[in-house]
């Protein structure tokens, strides 16, 4: 019985367990969602499971049963309802058309409320987050690149009315970027952002190409949930600051503009820097707030690994090698490995607004799809 | 010649401050001052009265840096600024208006170590609280200084007399004829002071002052002191004697 059940929910999915390259055809995104939900599916007999035990699934059991009532009463509206389109009477009909257009959005509604309530929330869903962009392979073109995607984060956030701060610019000598790290604060900002994670890779010719040859350079984008000071407690003891004032007697003895401030957290040896800044104290407030990230991150690494496992869409350390995206320029065409869905005007995506919000929001789909086949096969 | 003096600004406490030499540019442990500070004023509200926050002396106020930082961030309080040189005193004035904040600063020439000058400070009413960034530098260890300070610096924001305490101890001699009961004096000096400060301050029980604490810069120095009057009443003070009323700071 149960083995029946893992097949129809692997059929729904239409994948296979190991992450497969992009030969799968939408394999997430609505049409997956419908099949979810078809009659005498492993969801529908979840759903009926629910409504029966007494023991329920988590603190929003009653709701979800609720929900799943709802919207089975709904579909026998519409059922009823749909007769009606072969009646005699043209008011009738034209009665029945509004009915079931109205029954037909309730029951979306219905059925995304089901999701949201099934799909488990995430400790750092409500997080701020830090954004880390590093060149990849390509030298000076990997640079340029990589100046152009945070340009495109920091838009974004604009977009989303987040708020962003820079932390830290290396730039290279021809305006590109080596690497940068910001910081990004708001609604259901590391929620959107977690899955920008990973290696994104552009073909076209660089600027600096003298022949008009494509090329293929690469860049890392990394996204660390920030704790709040209640998920994560650091001991002032277990850190050791360094700073370059550390000979002599400092103080009025010495001018140094040096400000860098290095701190060590002894019991784990991670390591954060930033010299950003002039004054000291704020060069260690912000190293201070990436060593918390950090700490966090390793934290979280070992609760979310064993639920990400067998997933296409990587979140935190082990989706940080993986090539996640294309932007092709002479193909004007960006495409998404994880969903293998493409995205074509790349000059609109890289604005940072609904073009890259439609294909976090597909990202999301996804992944809260996957989340629930994940919640569905370990009840059964 | 130093860096804050070519590009003629520098960052303090978050405030962005003109620099001109040879006034004396603000060090990075005498952030980690201001914030002390301001911890023991959040932590003791009776400080402050209701409507106007801490009343605060300043001795040494050179560019501005500690005056103006206290005074961005204590949005209730008043500052009197004394610096004995007269390039100080412009700076400061300069780096006030800057910021905006002269309506909260008198910025005064004086020199602490001349004998009854600081008189006319009781005119502004008994103090919440004596910050200073006095010069502290053993005479001895002047000339070990790096060229581009003993250049291009005032030599009297530095030198503190042969133990580097000639100005600290003007200040505590003073401080308790200002200070209002249980009243604070918070200083930055050299790691060899707090103990030298501690004895002198035994010797001396007419000063009624007590070494309260010492606190480590971010290099595990022992830097700053906070040393407090301790009053006949004790706890929250009341307003002290009247002595010579006159108008509050400021106008």
């Amino acid at each position: 019985m149960r083995s029946q059940l893992l097949r129809n929910v692997v059929r729904c999915l239409g994948a296979r367990p190991a992450v497969a390259p992009a030969r799968r055809h939408a394999s997430c995104g609505s049409p997956a969602l419908e099949e979810l939900f078809a009659r005498g599916g492993p969801l529908r007999t979840f759903l009926e499971r629910q409504a029966g035990s007494e023991s329920q699934l988590q603190v929003r059991g009653p709701e979800l049963v609720a929900a799943a009532k709802l919207l089975g009463e709904k579909e026998q509206e519409l059922r009823e309802t749909e007769r009606l389109l072969h009646d005699e009477n043209e008011d009738l009909r034209k009665l029945a058309e509004n009915e079931i257009t109205s029954c037909q959005k309730e029951i979306a509604q219905l059925k995304h409320q089901i999701i949201l309530l099934l799909v488990p929330s995430e400790e750092t869903d409500e997080s701020d987050l830090i954004l880390e962009v590093t060149a990849g392979v390509g030298g000076q073109e990997a640079m340029l690149f990589t100046s152009e995607i945070f340009d495109m984060y920091q838009q974004y956030a604009a977009f989303k009315r987040w708020h962003f701060e820079t932390l830290e610019y290396f730039p290279s000598e021809i305006g590109g970027l080596r690497h940068a790290s910001a910081s990004i604060g708001g609604s259901e900002a590391y929620k959107n952002m977690k899955f920008e994670g990973g290696v994104h890779r552009v073909q076209r010719v660089p600027k600096t190409e003298k022949q008009g040859r494509v090329h293929t350079s690469t860049m890392t984008v990394a996204i660390l949930p920030q704790p709040t000071e209640i998920n994560l407690v650091i001991n002032p003891k277990d850190l050791r600051i360094d700073t370059k004032r550390a000979s002599g007697a400092g103080g009025q003895h010495v001018n140094t503009t040096d400000s860098a401030v290095r701190i060590v957290h002894l019991p784990t040896g991670v390591v954060s820097e930033c010299q950003q800044e002039r004054s000291q104290l704020k060069n260690k407030e912000m190293a201070m707030k990436k060593l918390r990230a950090k700490l966090f991150s390793m934290h979280l690494e070992e609760e979310t690994s064993k639920r990400y496992s067998a997933r296409k869409i990587q979140v935190g350390s082990k989706g940080r090698s993986e090539k996640i995206r294309t932007y092709n320029f002479p193909q004007n065409r960006v495409t998404d490995h994880r969903i293998n869905k493409s995205v074509y005007d790349l000059e609109t995506f890289m604005r940072g607004e609904y073009l890259l919000d439609e294909l976090v929001q597909s990202l999301k789909d996804c992944a809260d799809y996957e989340s629930l086949v994940q919640v569905i096969s370990n009840k059964l | 010649m130093p860096v804050q003096y070519i590009l003629g600004e520098w960052d303090f406490q978050g405030l962005s401050l003109k620099m001109a030499p040879p006034v004396f540019i603000p060090r990075p442990e005498t952030e980690e001052l201001v914030e002390w500070v301001l911890e023991e004023v959040a932590q003791r509200p009776c400080v402050a009265e209701a409507h106007s926050g801490p009343l605060i002396l300043e001795v040494g106020c050179g560019s501005g840096a500690v005056s103006l930082s206290l005074l961005s961030q204590l949005p209730q309080s008043r500052v009197i600024a004394v610096d004995k040189g007269e390039a100080a005193i412009c700076l400061t004035h300069e780096n006030a208006q800057r910021l905006q904040l002269q309506d909260r600063i008198r910025v005064i020439p004086l020199d602490v170590t001349s004998e009854g000058s600081w008189a006319h400070l009781l005119l502004w009413g008994p103090l919440d609280l004596v910050v200073s960034n006095p010069p502290y530098v053993f005479h001895q260890d002047m000339e070990q200084l790096a060229p581009e300070i003993l250049s291009y610096e005032d030599p009297a924001a530095l030198d503190g007399g042969e133990k580097g305490m000639d100005i600290i101890m003007h200040v505590l001699a003073l401080a308790p004829r200002l200070l209002k009961d249980s009243g604070s004096i918070f200083l930055e000096v050299d790691p060899r002071h707090p103990e030298l400060i501690g004895s002198w301050l035994q010797n001396r029980p007419d000063l009624s002052l007590d070494l309260v604490a010492v606190r480590k810069d971010f290099c595990g120095r022992p830097r700053f002191l906070h040393i407090r009057r301790s009053g006949s009443q004790g706890g929250c003070p009341a307003d002290t004697l009247p002595g010579p009323q006159a108008a509050r700071v400021p106008g």
